[in-house]
């Protein structure tokens, strides 16, 4: 019945990297290294500021609309699941950056499943850039929409 | 920058455990990474998708493991990091985090050591993930 939405942009963020969120995130996600928190060890380590998390670019989360994504994405939510994220770093994120998040569907497949019906994989990714427009993170998800007809 | 950590393929990486994490620790989360999904906060929504309480989100666990992954080896040095979910984490799991080299290749300029890692919740991994470090061999 639906086609397949591989090119559809489904959202787009812009953020910057602020030291207070910076903290926050580490402190929730039980982060110990001090350059996420103290500016001399960031400096220690090479960088002129404070450094992000690994997965920091979740808070993008603040500005993105779960309701909306779905409706776009023509699936129930009660059926989706995330399956897997995957995130590819050409360098850490700096307190300071500002970064543009454009996500896009690169995939979107139909699997029988083993019990009968099928499922839907969606694969979403956003590529993250600077304002020199290199690319400084790309965040790849898989949802999964299980139980379809 | 800081210089790479060594490592060799067969190494395990130092475990953490984590916990028993509270339903403040996945509000806390909430806040910080902007999901106000109530499945994460409201216990009578969780009860009717079938929760006994609410559930963290998966990218809290997984956002516990890549950073425990950087503490060990800078979050400079890190590449790639894919994590896959395997089961609901509630409020009252200790997770314990493991992590083990099982590559490391060569490319010219630096090598790159291939990890696979997961969170538990006793031997049930809840989150296991596969990551691309740059390492000193």
């Amino acid at each position: 019945m639906s086609e397949s939405l591989v090119g559809l942009v489904v959202d787009e963020v812009e953020f910057e990297v602020e030291r207070g969120k910076v903290g926050e995130f580490a402190k929730a996600t039980f982060v110990r290294d001090p350059v996420h928190t103290d500016a001399n060890a960031a400096r220690d380590a090479g960088f002129g500021s404070v450094l992000a998390a690994p997965t920091h670019v979740v808070v993008a989360g603040h500005q993105r609309d779960q309701r909306a994504l779905v409706d776009r994405l023509g699936v129930a939510l009660e059926r989706v699941v995330v399956g897997s994220v995957k995130w590819r770093y050409a360098r850490p994120l700096q307190v300071g950056d500002a970064l543009r998040g454009v996500r896009r569907v690169v995939g979107d497949e139909r699997r029988e499943g083993k019990r009968g019906g099928s499922m839907r994989l969606i694969t979403l990714e956003t590529e993250y850039t600077d304002v020199l427009g290199g690319t400084v993170v790309t965040q790849r998800e898989t949802l999964i929409e299980k139980g379809i007809q | 920058m800081r210089p790479p950590v060594t490592a060799a393929v067969g190494d395990h990486l130092p475990v953490r455990e984590i916990g028993p994490l509270t339903q403040t620790d996945i509000v806390r989360f909430a806040g910080a990474g902007g999901d106000f999904n109530p499945l994460h906060h409201d216990p009578e929504f969780a009860r009717e998708a079938g929760f006994a309480t609410p559930i963290a989100m998966g990218q809290l666990q997984a956002g516990i493991l890549a950073g425990w992954l950087s503490d060990w080896c800078g979050v400079e040095h890190l590449r790639e990091y894919e994590v896959r979910f395997m089961a609901a984490v509630l409020p009252g799991d200790v997770l314990e985090l493991s992590g083990e080299v099982v590559a490391i290749t060569e490319n010219g300029v630096h090598s790159e050591a291939q990890l696979t890692l997961a969170a538990s919740r006793g031997s049930d991994p809840v989150v296991t993930a596969r990551a691309t470090v740059i390492v000193r061999s």
